[in-house]
């Protein structure tokens, strides 16, 4: 499977969790919808669109825990006829990242928490020292960023259409 | 929150060297009810032995040996039984490398006529 990163730093816990958790696709991205890592993608622009919908699911679900219970719900399943896919946060002391996972019938849900839950700590053990935190994705570099770390992931190749799993 | 599998996993985590006792969804591979001693990670357990009972069904049916009647698992410092029951339900119990495994057996295989 192909994983890319572009902070190098996560490349192996999460080769480690797409490994273990038998995942179909990864992707690992800032609430803002940039890309931190994948795994599985092949085309760039499946990434720019997994991130956008992966951030914006996550944010709405996200507020609707605010509103019914005062605070954000984390993990979130839903099951399609063969594929599944699983979205929850995980916080490093660089700030929260979001994780998209794509599964089939050869895991389960039980398996990719559990083994989710393995990914948060080696994150957290696994990230260098904090040197400068990032600020707020801004409007007016978003786009330059984000081109910028999809360059970095399929080395210029941003063509192509539609979701391929 | 009682459930209507609450006295049966308490029998069975009342037999000698048993840590946790399961049912568990083997598709999902998450705990439908539990009785877990203090200091078992029920939800490890779960997600693995149903993994494990899983693969050990699709392998048992494409040997053509029918369907698997009893797992055991024994590691360094534990084991791990299980039976499947209705429908998706698998039981599950957790025991020391030294419980009597005959036991624990009868009382799965019983338990498991109830889940039937």
């Amino acid at each position: 499977m192909i994983i890319a990163a572009v902070e190098p730093w996560v490349e192996a816990p999460l080769r480690k969790y797409v490994d273990d958790a038998r995942a179909r696709l990864a992707l690992l991205l800032h609430p803002s919808g940039q890309v931190v890592a994948q795994a599985g993608f092949t085309r760039a622009v499946d990434v720019m669109t997994a991130c956008a919908l992966a951030a914006a699911v996550h944010a709405t679900a996200g507020e609707l825990g605010r509103q019914v219970e005062g605070r954000a719900f984390r993990g979130l399943h839903h099951a399609g006829a063969e594929k599944q896919l699983y979205i929850a946060p995980a916080e490093t002391a660089r700030g929260s990242y979001i994780c998209l996972t794509v599964f089939d019938q050869e895991s389960s849900l039980g398996l990719v928490r559990m083994f989710f839950a393995d990914l948060c700590r080696e994150l957290v053990s696994a990230e260098p020292a904090v040197q400068a935190l990032r600020g707020p994705a801004l409007s007016v570099n978003f786009e330059s960023e984000l081109n910028a770390n999809l360059s970095a992931l399929f080395g210029g190749r941003t063509g192509g259409q539609g979701l391929v799993i | 929150m009682s459930t209507p599998f609450a006295p049966m996993l308490e029998n069975l985590t009342r037999q000698r060297g048993v840590r946790a006792s399961l049912i568990v969804s083997e598709s999902d591979g998450l705990i439908v009810d539990s009785n877990v001693r203090f200091g078992q990670d029920g939800d490890r357990v779960a997600a693995l032995a149903a993994s494990l009972y899983r693969k050990a069904r699709l392998s048992a049916s494409a040997a053509r040996l029918g369907d698997v009647a009893f797992l055991q698992m024994d590691a360094e410092r534990g084991r791990i039984c299980a039976v499947g029951g209705r429908s998706d339900l698998v039981l599950v119990v957790v025991s020391d490398p030294t419980a009597n495994v005959g036991l624990i057996r009868v009382a799965l295989l019983k338990a498991q006529e109830s889940l039937a």
